[in-house]
């Protein structure tokens, strides 16, 4: 039951990171990479930003990139555990401390948590975007379409489906020309 | 409550506490926004359904959930989901539409793998690939500078976002470890500011 080892160990990956992903499922990217590719060995560094990509193009919360990882280490059963275990814990963390907070708002310990994560967050949001672009080895060509990426994010109420089909469909002719991205 | 606002005077009040919610009216609102929803835009998504176009929740006590859904651990969309759940139908409530939000993205993923491992050996696939990671890229690198933008004039917010960025981007260390180390640092020099402000 090699298998059942792994999903063990995925389980065991994904609980802590569930209780630590504060500001969201980008922030456990970071975590994620150092324990699968680094410490576990169950994916190389291109795997992971491949199945980083498929998370991102796919609907849903970030998060779910445990459920690629657990399919690709453990089949069905991989992708089940990895999931229920990545949105158990921080949901039944939110039942009981949400009803808590609720009964305590306004006061200095609600405001205070509610202060002092924040920066916490940013500072692993910016962590995550920095571990994906560093195993991606990013080129010139990739700098300016992330660049303009943001900028079309940033400026306009487009959707993520057609910017990933124009950006996608830019690759693709670029490749096809045999342009170096 | 006391707001007696002329311009609220005409709607009529909305006793969303009271109002008693059908267990497969969460479900399939929540399947919805699932299979619709994406990262960042699911927020928004999920505030017209259950305010606007429900009317289950006032815009109030929806951004009070917002508030603990963002700040808490886990995914902010499924956090949301769960919060408005709990709200709505207590815990049965939550996991209902917990499950509703997670199913369908769940099974998408799924097949966009299966498919991805047929596609990946095609010659073009892994440029396209890199051009679908790079825009992943955007989305997250723009979601940490907006979060920065929220806390650029508070110093001691700012030190904590660099040190946390630091100690895990360059220094390459456990995230969790940091996470528990930084987390009630930055928590409980908030406390002291907070306790310091009411107490002159």
């Amino acid at each position: 039951m090699d298998d059942l080892g792994k999903i063990i160990s995925l389980v065991l990956i994904c609980v802590p990171l569930s209780l630590m992903s504060f500001g969201g499922g980008q922030t456990i990217h970071a975590g994620l990479q150092q324990q699968t590719v680094e410490v576990q060995h169950w994916l190389t560094s291109r795997e992971f930003t491949d199945l980083f990509a498929i998370s991102k193009t796919a609907p849903g919360p970030a998060t779910l990139i445990v459920a690629l990882i657990g399919w690709h280490i453990a089949g069905i059963w991989g992708a089940l555990a990895g999931t229920v275990a990545i949105f158990l814990p921080s949901s039944l963390l939110i039942c009981g401390v949400g009803q808590i907070w609720q009964r305590h708002h306004g006061s200095i310990w609600s405001n205070a948590l509610e202060k002092g994560l924040m920066p916490v967050a940013v500072g692993l949001i910016l962590a995550g975007a920095v571990g994906v672009a560093r195993i991606a080895d990013l080129g010139i060509a990739d700098g300016v379409a992330i660049a303009a990426t943001m900028a079309i994010l940033r400026y306009t109420s487009l959707g993520p489906y057609p910017i990933l089909a124009a950006v996608g469909g830019l690759y693709f002719l670029a490749d096809l020309a045999g342009v170096a991205t | 409550m006391t707001d007696m606002d002329a311009s609220d005077a005409s709607d009529p009040p909305i006793e969303t506490r009271a109002q008693y919610v059908p267990l497969n009216h969460i479900l399939l609102s929540f399947l919805k926004l699932g299979s619709t929803s994406f990262g960042g835009g699911s927020v928004g998504w999920i505030n017209r359904e259950v305010v606007d176009r429900r009317g289950w929740i006032s815009e109030e006590k929806f951004m009070q959930i917002l508030t603990v859904a963002l700040a808490m651990p886990g995914a902010n969309p499924v956090n949301l989901a769960v919060y408005v759940g709990l709200q709505l139908r207590g815990y049965l409530g939550a996991a209902v539409a917990a499950f509703g939000m997670i199913a369908p993205p769940f099974v998408i993923i799924l097949l966009f793998s299966i498919t991805y491992s047929r596609i990946a050996s095609y010659p073009h696939a892994q440029a396209v690939l890199g051009g679908l990671a790079c825009v992943g890229l955007s989305a997250m690198m723009l979601t940490g500078i907006k979060s920065a933008s929220r806390i650029r004039k508070n110093i001691p917010g700012i030190a904590i976002a660099a040190g946390t960025f630091v100690a895990v981007a360059l220094l390459r260390l456990p995230m969790i470890e940091v996470v528990l180390v930084v987390v009630p640092l930055s928590v409980g020099l908030c406390w002291w500011q907070e306790r310091a402000k009411r107490h002159g």
